[in-house]
């Protein structure tokens, strides 16, 4: 702990210990499987559609539904209303079409597991099976087969752009300056084409959802989950019902990454609840149907143009992406936004052209992923600008030193860059790593290279996406503080009790933060995406907070005749700077203080509200991307990569990433810095080993034994992190996000670092061992032995 | 039966949906090793046995297994005893499992070889369960003991119908899992005989990550002086993953058993075991990148041996 009376915003600034330490620890805290139902609880298991892209053409669920055991069986008939957080584009079960391999078709539910997957197969389904779309580009043609023939008729916010009569749900634009022109201003151009494939976020802990429906009709769903009013919002419209009708609890959740954010297979569990009323129905996932069932990380295809003139400036940069979003799109028409406003990566360019393009494939279905696109364009991004710096001759920091975004850039939407810290990031990352200068590799058959990447990301969400929160003392002065967003792991409750602690006066070990989430008790969040919960909910905290504490210096200043002005809470303490009183915060909090004479109480029990919603954010033009304030902030940041390449077999050991970035305030500076690390182990995972295999929409590596990540044996040596401080304006005590941020550049800063070892230039993620060997063979035209 | 040999297993990986449970199975526990010859008897390809399960139970997970019968030899007498005598070699009970086998005192001193082929697998959590004996009798292509036990010349000795007999580790692998067990046999114990005088030995596993991956390749090699070669060395080669079954190299041991021993025949006989290996393309890797590896790792083991045994020489 770093605890020091200095510090004059304490506990905000203090890395003090997480909040539910000790229940994760010692095994004590909830998770939805842990949930206990009684033995009437019954299971649910779901149909799943064996081909890429067909048509239902005949269900018959009499044989399941005669099993013993059985309690009901469900089809898309059951699911008239479509779904979608931005879009609307699917069935809960699929109707007349289904678009991906896992597409659910029907579930089961009955008394046991084992009795409703043994039912699944009795269930008979005739398809008419159609040619599948694969790749995005394949999806862009023409003569394509229609995966959405409605696409037209679908239910959307006015910022999507879907293009009916093509597979192109979302079609993203920025027009700045003019490129055509400036390319022949330029000195050096490179110009390629990098891929991603899927990933997936591999939570430790699967999708589960218990639902029940009671005989008045009313919806409680038990979940692990990042969005339980989102959820709740889009449950209850897609079921024809009203949002209160439909409660959903989320305890802790173990692992999100994204994946349990939006509605994935939550609705399945509530459809099949609602056949069985008073009765709870189960569905967990199995590992394998976490893989491809649930939302993946979508692949891209991205084309990059990109020139600069002999004095190391960019001039211009022309981009097109073609995300493989898959069969439906609950997020991925809005990352294909993201991306594409953000397209320039970190840096200042004058003539931009983006077209980026959410295109539909009998694909799994790409969903939120940390970094909501900026990994998967940063991969390109940040490997072309190395390239443009080597055509140049400029060393590759100074390079990106000299056109990166500082405060006032005109950025690519035409807004204007807010206070950043991006120069230091870079500057203190590449330090970090002894930049500059060549080390020895290990031994005679390994090449040492060095690599960097920087980044930027924004929160990607509605303009409204709001948050609340309130505040409310015990009468032992202790302080409840009740929020909608969720505590993913990522720490979100320790920096909520700090900020209320910080604001309130009162000790961090007096707060309690609320759990379960439980949408009938707790204040409204959007989403715990984005990267949002520190900045956003960190807001409502703080303004809950204030409201109570104004509450209690009203209070006081009446009972001691002195003007509020005077008065502060220290140390759960109210004090008078003026008359030097003191007392304390216990019991006035909620019974209130005495009149004088016995004449009475003043006072009662003190309870803050506070709300946030970021409404100075402005729309963009739908021809030319451009507005005044795009987004609400960027957080901004640099990775530097210290590693060797083994010749003999082509694997990489990271010997060090130091990571920079400017997180505005760190709120606790521990947690920041396990953020760091953990997203450096992540993008390392990503970068070195991850990726789906995809054989006719089809999964090969749906499990661990193909699917590998990075282990703690395949973790950097180590991970330098940095803080760099650059306050926000319009973030509690300057604080903006870092949960995404961390692994956006690692891949691209790894790539880079190969190319630096072997001159292998990998254009398509993973660096697998056998690419770099292979690529090295090749170089060498045969290995020696 | 114990290792099927007519059963075509499908590469889990193939399968679209495992169920989230196992399929329904007995339980049996007997104590005596006739017993278990009888089940075996009894219900022939409906039976398998259980030692720790961590191949067993994931293919029958898969669907790739559905035994009525499941037969825990794990108790047994011997299974699980570990000896060592310094004339008779080591003798190692089928069920003893890998943490236990690799921390062994005597496999650390005198099979260092077997105690890096064990430490390979999976992760230690993984190895309180899994056995060397469940290793070999999976018959897959990629075990990684397998190599070891090649070129240690360890004897797999066997309970059956007809009581005990052994089968030489070199006899043992028959194909995609199938090994030499006959019907109602089942195996009982490793014995590794005492090891040639002044040998040195290393084993390469090579994974896509490093923790707990499958081999894309594995090699084994060991090495000792003998007079009577007219290298003055006999070598040993064995190799995983990259062949139906784990293989020697009996080329690459001639080479250097025939001739005195420079940096261009370590070469030869690297290639050698390139072109005795006979890989798949398969998600774990391409039959190109194997080729290469095996040629590349046996000579890093080869060069390790080598410079083991000249300065032990
Ligand atoms: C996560 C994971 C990682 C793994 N990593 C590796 C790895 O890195 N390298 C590797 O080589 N393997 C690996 N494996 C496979 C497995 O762990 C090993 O093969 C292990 O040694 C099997 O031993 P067991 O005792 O668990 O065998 P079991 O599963 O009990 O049995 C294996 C097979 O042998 C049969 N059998 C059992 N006992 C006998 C007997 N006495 N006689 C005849 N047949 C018998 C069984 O019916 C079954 O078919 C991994 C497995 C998992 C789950």
């Amino acid at each position: 702990m770093s605890t020091t009376t200095t510090n004059p915003t304490r506990p905000v600034g203090d890395s003090v210990k997480r909040i539910d330490a000790l229940e994760k620890v010692t095994g004590e805290a909830l998770f939805a499987d842990d949930l206990q139902f009684g033995p009437g609880l019954l299971f649910g298991r779901i149909v799943r559609s064996p081909h890429p892209h067909a048509l239902i053409k005949h269900i018959d669920t009499s044989r399941a539904l005669a099993m013993p055991g059985v309690k009901a069986v469900v089809t898309g008939a059951d699911t008239p209303k479509q779904i979608g957080l931005y879009l609307k584009d699917r069935h809960i079960f699929c109707r007349e079409r289904t678009r991906y391999v896992g597409d659910p078709v029907a579930g089961v539910v009955a008394t046991s597991e084992e009795i409703a997957e043994a039912a699944c197969k009795l269930v008979e389904v005739e398809y008419e099976v159609l040619e599948p779309v694969l790749d995005p580009l394949r999806g862009m043609a023409p003569d394509a087969p229609l995966i959405h023939p409605d696409l037209g008729n679908y239910e959307v916010p006015n910022f999507i752009f879907p293009k009916a009569g093509t597979n192109i749900s979302n079609h993203f634009k920025i027009r700045k300056g003019d490129p055509d022109a400036a390319w022949a201003l330029c000195d050096a151009i490179v110009e390629d084409e990098f891929r991603v494939p899927h990933v997936q976020h591999v939570p430790i802990e699967p999708h589960v959802a218990v639902a029940k429906m009671d005989q008045r009709g009313e919806i409680t769903l038990w979940t692990s989950s990042q969005s339980p009013f989102a959820q709740r919002n889009l449950i209850a419209e897609a079921l024809g019902l009203s949002q209160s009708s439909v409660r959903v609890i989320a305890p802790f959740v173990g692992g999100g990454f994204g994946c349990k954010a939006g509605v994935t297979m939550e609705a399945l569990a509530v459809v099949m609840a609602q056949k069985v009323p008073g009765y709870a129905v189960k569905l967990r996932l199995t590992r394998e149907e976490e893989f491809f069932t649930t939302f993946v990380r979508q692949g891209l295809i991205a084309r990059t143009k990109i020139g600069a003139t002999a004095d190391g400036k960019i001039q211009a940069m022309q981009t097109e992406y073609f995300w493989d979003a898959g069969a439906y799109t609950e997020y991925g028409v809005n990352i294909t936004r993201a991306s594409g406003y953000s397209s320039t990566g970190p840096y200042e360019i004058p003539n931009v052209r983006a077209d980026s393009y959410c295109v539909y494939t009998n694909h799994p279905v790409g969903g939120a992923f940390r970094g909501f696109g900026m990994p998967e364009i940063h991969w390109g991004i940040e490997q072309i600008v190395d390239m443009l710096a080597e055509a140049i001759g400029m060393d590759k920091a100074e390079f990106r030193l000299k056109n990166c975004i500082r405060t006032g850039s005109i950025i690519a939407t035409g807004s204007t860059m807010h206070p950043v810290g991006l120069v230091e990031c870079i500057k203190q990352a590449t330090a970090a790593i002894h930049w500059g200068t060549e080390e020895r590799a290990s031994a005679p058959h390994k090449r040492r290279g060095k690599g960097l990447a920087i980044m930027w990301k924004a929160p990607a969400m509605p303009p409204n996406a709001g948050s609340s929160a309130s505040v409310r003392f015990n009468e032992d002065a202790t302080v409840t503080v009740s929020v909608g967003g969720q505590e993913i792991g990522q720490g979100a409750f320790t920096v909520a009790a700090q900020m209320a602690a910080a604001a309130l006066g009162v000790p961090y070990e007096w707060v309690r933060v609320e759990g379960p989430i439980d949408t009938q008790y707790n204040p409204y969040e959007w989403q715990t995406v984005a990267s949002r919960l520190t900045w956003s909910m960190g807001n409502a905290v703080m303004a809950a907070a204030k409201d109570a504490r104004r509450q209690v210096l009203d209070l006081a200043a009446e009972h001691w005749g002195e003007d509020v002005d005077h008065l502060d809470i220290k140390d759960g303490m109210v004090i008078s700077y003026r008359s030097e009183e003191a007392m304390p915060l216990k019991k006035m909090v909620v019974y209130g203080l005495p009149k004088p004479a016995g004449q009475g109480w003043r006072g009662g029990p003190i309870i803050g509200h506070g709300s946030f919603m970021p409404s100075y954010v402005t729309g963009l033009d739908p021809e030319t991307g451009q507005g005044p304030r795009s987004v609400v902030h960027y957080t901004t940041g640099c990775q530097a990569v210290d590693l060797e390449v083994d010749t003999i077999t082509g694997q990489v050991t990271i010997l060090r990433i130091a990571a920079a970035f400017d997180v505005g305030k760190a709120i606790n500076p521990d947690q920041v810095r396990a953020q760091i690390e953990g997203g450096a182990v992540q993008g390392a995972s990503t970068a070195l080993f991850e990726g789906f295999q995809l054989k006719n929409g089809k999964l090969a590596n749906h499990s661990f034994v193909d699917y590998r990540i990075a282990t703690s044996v395949d973790v950097p040596f180590e991970i330098i992190p940095i803080i760099i401080e650059v306050p926000q304006d319009d973030g509690p005590w300057g604080a903006r996000g870092i949960g995404e941020h961390s692994m956006v550049p690692t891949a691209p800063a790894i790539a880079n670092a190969v190319a630096d070892a072997i001159g292998v230039r990998v254009l398509e993620l993973p660096i697998t061992a056998e690419k770099l060997y292979l690529a090295l063979e090749a170089q060498a035209d045969g290995m020696p032995v | 039966m114990p290792a099927p040999t007519d059963v075509n297993i499908p590469a889990p990986s193939t399968l679209a949906m495992p169920s989230p449970g196992l399929p329904p199975f007995d339980y049996l526990c007997p104590d005596d090793p006739d017993e278990v010859v009888a089940l075996l008897l009894q219900h022939g390809r409906s039976a398998r046995l259980l030692m720790g399960g961590t191949d067993l139970f994931v293919q029958m997970r898969d669907g790739a297994l559905a035994p009525r019968v499941v037969i825990d030899v794990k108790r047994l007498p011997g299974m699980r005893e570990l000896s060592f005598d310094p004339a008779d070699g080591l003798h190692v009970g089928a069920a003893v499992n890998m943490n236990a086998l690799a921390a062994a005192p005597a496999v650390q001193q005198f099979y260092p070889l077997l105690a890096q082929a064990v430490a390979s697998v999976a992760s230690y959590q993984l190895r309180t369960r899994a056995t060397m004996g469940g290793n070999l009798c999976n018959g897959s292509p990629a075990a990684d003991t397998a190599p070891a036990a090649l070129v240690l010349d360890a004897q797999c000795v066997v309970w059956g119908p007809d009581g005990e007999r052994t089968i030489p580790a070199n006899n043992f692998f028959l194909g995609v899992r199938k090994t030499a067990l006959q019907p109602g046999e089942f195996l009982t114990r490793m014995e590794f005989p005492v090891p040639p005088t002044g040998y040195a030995g290393r084993y390469i596993k090579l994974g896509r990550n490093a923790g707990g991956d499958l081999a894309i390749v594995g090699v084994a090699v060991l090495g000792y002086p003998e007079t009577s070669a007219a290298s003055g060395y006999r070598f040993r080669f064995a190799l995983a993953s990259v062949a139906p079954t784990p293989i020697r190299v009996p080329e690459a041991e001639a080479l250097l058993a025939e001739q005195p021993i420079t940096s261009g025949l370590l070469s030869q006989a690297a290639l050698a075991a390139e072109d005795a290996a006979t890989p798949i393309n398969d998600l774990r890797g391409s039959a190109r990148y194997r080729k290469a590896m095996v040629r590349n790792l046996t000579r890093r083991a080869l060069d390790d041996v080598w410079n083991q045994l000249q300065a032990e020489g």
